[in-house]
């Protein structure tokens, strides 16, 4: 594993590198938000174990995410799908063809990206992490002020919409990207897509997996057995992409 | 079955613990694990499984209070 960087529009990020110099290269994104501390360590696995098969990875962090010097509330989804592109660019420049995998809504921030194809992970849409948010900026609120549906846009005065911002579990986030949540949903394109979830989610799926959504956990953990199937899974579909 | 095998990823607790939860045993204020960050990913977990909506305004304490209110609120969501 290294360490190395990009650049996008807004600047320069770091990046994990795992496996080898040469071939296909999986470029992974985690979870939006909380939900990203208590994947990293278990996504970190998965690529270990990818390294192992064989396969090259890349896991960033996105501009707003991770170690990041960019703030959080001057993100929109748009501009994390747009530095995500010029990372893809990364492995193009070297002649590699790239892989997306992503992790919850992770899936949401890999569709500007000229890929070979996308696997995703118990992918959840923006809407429903949307109310996720809400739920959490609810509780926080307290049930004597309820929150209405656009209620991130409240107070908005069109002089400060660019920089109405909201804070949710100790994250500033803007009311752009909140706004952008409610429409986003994982690319669906013309390249070759793989959704895995787990056995407790009814939604449809190409396989399904019996394990515990350790996004769900307050405290971070791993499942080590899982990570190394899901590289199993995941090898075995680069290789049929790449015939 | 589903808000028992829900609570025990959430709370991260074993399954023999969960297995030791009855109609009347306490919830919210009783496991410390289940504070409101916790509930709000309950509620979410269990709109995933279940394929259900939860409106904010269903949502009270009463709901929260016992295992077997938990399990009642989602039995009757999930035959709608």
């Amino acid at each position: 594993m290294k360490i190395d960087h990009y650049d996008w529009s807004g600047g320069t990020e770091a990046m994990l590198r795992f496996g080898p110099d040469t071939g296909p290269v999986v470029i992974a994104v985690l979870p939006l938000f909380e939900e990203a501390n208590r994947t990293r360590a278990f996504m970190v696995s998965i690529l270990r174990a990818l390294a192992e098969r064989g396969i090259a990875s890349i896991l960033p962090d996105l501009p707003g995410t991770g170690e990041s010097q960019t703030p959080l509330e001057s993100m929109t989804i748009l501009r994390m799908q747009g530095a995500y592109d010029d990372l893809v660019s990364v492995t193009d420049r070297e002649g590699r063809r790239a892989y997306g995998i992503g992790i919850r809504s992770g899936a949401l921030l890999d569709a500007l990206g000229l890929l070979s194809g996308r696997w995703h992970f118990a992918p959840q849409n923006g809407e429903d992490l949307l109310r996720e948010l809400t739920r959490i900026k609810q509780s926080e609120l307290g049930l004597a002020k309820p929150l209405g549906d656009l209620w991130y846009l409240d107070g908005l005065r069109s002089d400060d919409a660019a920089n109405s911002r909201v804070r949710i579990a100790g994250n500033l986030i803007s009311a752009d990207l909140l706004s952008e949540l409610a429409v986003k949903k994982p690319i669906d394109a013309s390249a070759p897509r793989r959704v895995v979830r787990l056995m407790s989610d009814p939604k449809p799926a190409d396989i399904k997996c019996e394990a515990a959504p350790l996004w769900r956990r307050s405290e971070p953990e791993n499942d080590i057995v899982l990570a190394e199937r899901l590289a199993d899974d995941i090898a075995g579909w680069i290789a049929i992409c790449e015939g | 079955m589903t808000v028992r095998a829900t609570l025990r990823d959430i709370l991260g607790v074993s399954q023999e613990r969960v297995d030791t939860f009855r109609s009347e045993t306490p919830l919210f204020g009783a496991l410390p694990e289940l504070d409101s960050m916790a509930v709000a990913g309950l509620l979410t977990e269990l709109e995933e499984r279940l394929g259900i909506l939860i409106e904010d305004d269903e949502v009270d304490g009463e709901m929260l209070e016992t295992f077997g209110a938990l399990v009642r609120f989602a039995t009757a969501k999930a035959i709608g």
